[in-house]
């Protein structure tokens, strides 16, 4: 009563949400599950229900192929493109924008003229993201765009010949989405993005700045860790034909939402599929509901699970996955800052976390008082293992602290506006594009089926993406099509 | 008596502690980093104490004469300080100078106070019972003070005021003082006219306090402000010269009403003239009613919807006797529906469709304003036309952002629509643009309404000429993924403001 107890800030309310690993680690130890309950014989079982999953279903829907179910280990489909939504706004969960797909992306053009968001050679304005798209927190003010300003004229000149190397490379035609299309196995695969930038005496602080950044946010990796092939891939791989990316407020959960409206009816939420039998061109899909007996599977589930889940399945050697945090924050009044008006993605210079997406930036309204944030760290400078462990043993409170001073180095008065932090630990995000892997022995053969089972997750491209979860899920799709004589 | 002495003690000590808070929170309010305001504050003061009771070994004679004047200058300095530090703030660079002078001066005349008074009382007490309730009661009037500044001085009376109170103090010490001593003053008569004429220049202050305090204000307009209120939304101000009133939104000027009238019959009636079977009108922003008032001069228009983000704004040009006259009480007409919503989500959630649409928005002077001068919004608004209908936007000014003027025209023309831009001559807004989109031809038309002041049939026509220094610039159109707008009319109006 007298005040004496230690002093407060506001009570910020929330929780861990959407936490998998309780699952994954008893599909890890083999722990028993119950047998199913009835048999079910259906010609496809697609594994898993996230971005992969949904457009290998999509592919078949649209080729009239009905015969087949959807199966999700989740109460909810969509894997990094799940979606939130409280009395503000809708939220992304982990995936947020796809950019404007170039001439030669077919598979995402096709996907998105259905979806209505190209009519008549034109995007659509309302997902074309809104200015400002991006900002960047330095030199304690927010200036627009994330290639800091202010730079010196040596280093505008080193950002410039950066921005050449990569335009040669895209000429190369060797940098592509999907990247299958184009690419060729190249020394560049053998160095690190960091020693690649060494090589080519990139030195600008900033510059090296940036180029890390865009590896923690692209493959949740440093520069340092990451191939030097996929970090150009960043850069070199895209041409988009309108100023983008794509965005919704519940980021690629719109995408997501939309492909299960069409879906819905094939997909099984909540079936955990803890054993693939094979029994000569029969599959056994195993879950705690049902057995299905399949003639071909799509596996679209990430790769590692692979050896758990199939019998006589190979070790899945190579495949690294970055595990991230992600949190929304409920912000019931916006706070005080400097420089330019809140942008979409919005970035803190030096931070380790990768800054915040803005739910509210593609609304309408000209005047907003409440808003949600989607807030991205990607544990980059630990090793994926350490980076987990870390994850799984400090508490919501410890994460809520770490959050929250982040955010006051450019939100000083950020504690009186957040209401609600809720936090989703992934240990598995994103596949590590690490030096080697791109053109590795060991990727390459997950690419290939398992007699009548097809890969079909991003990470047989190497990182995690929309554009290569669609590749991989429709690719997929057509293949089993052919062994099931549908094709 | 000796009750009377030390009361006259407790008061002074606390109106010397009043103003040296006063200071403090002044300069907090204004520059920030209190730590470092009040600490220097404090310092200067006290040490400016210290400066005063050294000055009072010189002031030999006529104790109580000084002592009454000393009384009379604190007052005075003090009970201005405050209005004082804010004009300095409002209309010079030197507020911090003005800061510490004032500190010190009051400081300086404070130290005299209990000096003076100790010598005048010497011949009434024992020294060992001066110093003990001389000291004790100017220790408690430090307590007085110090708990009445935070709780009732600065939220009930503001910092202006409670200056100037205990300036009144200080003066009514001073006057009193003339009847406790008046053995040793012997006569005093022109003292004490000299603390009425005090108190009477601290009365008329506390008086006028509501305009010292908001003359700060009034620096920024340079009108008198008579009304001024944060809402959600924006700040709206209003300012009154003779029988100029203006309005401002957050701080850009919407109208004079000398010559608001060019501007809201230049903006209405070249669209509406020319739509002779125009029922429903939809007017988006123009809160003010003004667009609204010009539209009702058509008898055949059955309802006229206006839609405004801030209610506060409809409610005052709805209640406010004089703004209402302006709009010759538009908003509170039986044909008049006011909606309270954000313009683009209305427009977006509804499919009803208007002859006429005025979209009077704010200029775009940042990404939030920016969204409502877009292709987007514009084919929306296009949606919400009925066959044959018109949309007229204000479009800021084709001589000061040219570019900025000509990217609307060129926004709305990507929007779908043929564009009919034209512009008009207003004294305080200097030259100003709109654009007519439609989705059918349009020509200007040849019969106006009657009672409008500055149109006539016969000078229409010449709006749509644009002389050769508004001639159409390129300029890319303005959509939501770019906001090129804001990026035009920034540009443009630095280089006016240059």
């Amino acid at each position: 009563m007298l005040g004496l107890a230690r002093k407060t800030d506001r009570a910020v309310a929330g929780r861990f949400v959407h936490d998998s690993f309780p699952m994954g680690h008893r599909l890890r130890d083999r722990s028993p599950f119950a047998a199913p309950k009835r048999q079910v014989k259906i010609p496809i079982v697609i594994v898993g229900g996230g971005m992969a999953g949904l457009n290998a279903a999509w592919h078949l829907d649209k080729r009239g192929f009905r015969d087949f179910v959807l199966l999700e280990m989740e109460p909810e489909a969509g894997g990094n493109s799940r979606w939130g939504e409280n009395e503000i706004s809708r939220f992304p969960w982990a995936a947020h924008y796809v950019p404007v797909p170039a001439k030669g992306e077919s598979l995402a053009r096709e996907l998105f003229e259905e979806l209505g968001l190209f009519r008549d050679g034109k995007w659509d304005d309302r997902a074309l993201c809104f200015a400002p798209q991006e900002r960047l927190f330095i030199y304690g003010r927010w200036q627009e765009g994330i290639e800091p300003e202010n730079a010196t004229p040596q280093e505008i000149a080193q950002y410039r010949r950066f921005n050449d190397k990569m335009a040669e490379f895209r000429a190369t035609g060797e940098f592509t989405i999907p990247m299958e299309r184009g690419a060729k196995p190249s020394p560049l695969d053998g160095m690190s993005m960091s020693d690649w930038l060494e090589r080519e005496r990139f030195d600008s602080a900033t510059l090296r700045w940036y180029v890390n950044y865009a590896c923690r946010d692209d493959y949740g990796v440093l520069a340092k860790n990451t191939s030097a092939w996929a970090g150009i891939q960043y850069f070199a791989s895209r041409e988009p034909e309108e100023k983008g990316p794509l965005t919704w407020p519940e980021g690629n959960g719109w995408i997501a939402r939309r492909l299960l409206e069409k879906l819905g009816r094939y997909v099984r939420t909540g079936s955990v599929v803890y054993r693939v039998r094979r029994d000569g061109a029969r599959l056994h899909v195993l879950t705690e509901q049902a057995e299905y007996i399949a003639e071909a599977v799509i596996f679209a589930a990430p790769t590692f699970l692979a050896p758990y889940l199939i019998e006589g399945a190979p070790r899945a050697d190579g495949f690294q996955y970055s595990p991230w945090l992600t949190a929304n924050l409920t912000l019931d009044r916006m706070p005080r800052e400097k420089g330019l008006d809140l942008a979409w993605d919005n970035v803190i210079y030096d931070s380790p976390t990768l800054g915040y997406v803005n739910a509210t930036h593609m609304s309408l309204a000209t005047h907003v008082e409440r808003t949600v944030w989607t807030f991205y760290w990607s544990l980059a400078e630990h090793s994926p293992e350490d980076a987990r462990r870390l994850l799984l043993s400090k508490d919501w409170n410890y994460w809520k602290e770490a959050i929250l001073s982040d955010l006051e180095r450019a939100h000083p008065d950020i504690r009186q506006c957040v209401a609600r932090i809720d936090i989703m630990r992934l240990g598995h995000a994103m596949a590590r594009p690490a030096p080697g892997f791109m053109f590795s022995e060991n990727r390459e053969r997950w690419t290939k089926p398992l007699g009548r089972i097809f890969f079909a997750n991003s990470d047989l491209s190497g990182f995690s993406i929309f554009e290569e979860a669609q590749y991989r899920g429709v690719t997929a799709a057509k293949e089993a099509l052919g062994v099931v004589g549908r094709s | 008596m000796s009750v009377a002495l030390f009361l006259s003690v407790f008061l002074i000590a606390a109106c010397g502690l009043i103003y040296e808070l006063i200071a403090g929170t002044l300069a907090s309010y204004l520059l920030g980093d209190s730590v470092f305001q009040f600490s220097t504050i404090i310092g200067c003061y006290l040490f400016a104490m210290g400066i005063g009771s050294y000055l009072s070994r010189f002031l030999r004679r006529g104790l109580v004469a000084r002592f009454v004047s000393t009384e009379l200058m604190v007052g005075l300095v003090g009970g201005f300080s405050s209005s004082l530090l804010f004009l300095a703030f409002a209309y010079t660079d030197a507020f911090r100078l003005v800061l510490y002078v004032v500190v010190i001066l009051v400081g300086t005349l404070v130290g005299l106070e209990i000096p003076l008074l100790m010598r005048i009382l010497k011949e009434r007490f024992q020294f060992r019972e001066l110093v003990s309730h001389v000291l004790t009661f100017d220790y408690l009037g430090a307590l007085g003070a110090s708990l009445l500044f935070p709780i009732l001085l600065v939220p009930k009376l503001g910092l202006v005021r409670s200056a100037l109170l205990f300036g009144i103090l200080n003066a009514g010490v001073a006057l009193w003082s003339t009847y406790l001593f008046r053995g040793q003053l012997g006569g005093g008569y022109g003292l004490r006219v000299g603390c009425l004429l005090v108190l009477g220049v601290l009365g008329g202050g506390m008086v006028f306090a509501d305009r010292i305090s908001s003359a700060a204000d009034n620096s920024l307009y340079a009108d008198e402000v008579i009304f001024s209120r944060d809402t959600r939304y924006q700040r709206i101000v209003l300012t009154k010269w003779k029988d100029d009133l203006r309005l401002f939104l957050s701080s850009h000027l919407q109208f004079s009403s000398r010559d608001e009238y060019r501007y809201h019959e230049a903006l209405v009636h070249p669209g509406l003239a020319a739509l002779p079977g125009a029922r429903r009108v939809l007017v988006v922003g123009g809160g003010d009613g003004l667009a609204v008032r010009e539209i009702l001069k058509y008898p055949a228009v059955e309802s006229v919807t206006l839609v405004d983000l801030d209610p506060e704004m409809t409610q005052l040009f709805s209640r406010h006797p004089v703004l209402s006259a302006l709009n010759q009480h538009s908003l509170t007409a039986p044909r008049v529906h006011v909606i309270n919503a954000d313009a683009f989500r209305w427009l977006d959630s509804n499919a009803d469709r208007f002859d006429f649409i005025v979209a009077d928005f704010p200029d775009p002077t940042s990404y939030s304003l920016g969204k409502l001068f877009t292709t987007t919004f514009y084919r929306l608004a296009a949606k919400h036309l009925s066959s044959g209908g018109l949309l007229v936007v204000q479009s800021t000014s084709p001589l000061f952002a040219r570019q900025s003027y000509w990217c609307i025209v060129e926004t709305v023309k990507q929007a779908g629509l043929r564009t009919y831009p034209y512009h008009v001559y207003v004294p305080s807004f200097g030259e100003w643009g709109f654009v007519i989109g439609s989705l059918g031809p349009y020509e200007p038309p040849s019969q106006l309404p009657g009672g409008l002041r500055f149109l006539s049939a016969r000078n229409v026509g010449e709006m749509f000429v644009f002389p050769v220094d508004m001639q159409p610039v390129e300029a890319e159109p303005n959509r939501l993924n770019n906001q090129i707008l804001v990026r035009y009319y920034e540009q443009e109006w630095k280089d006016i403001a240059r």
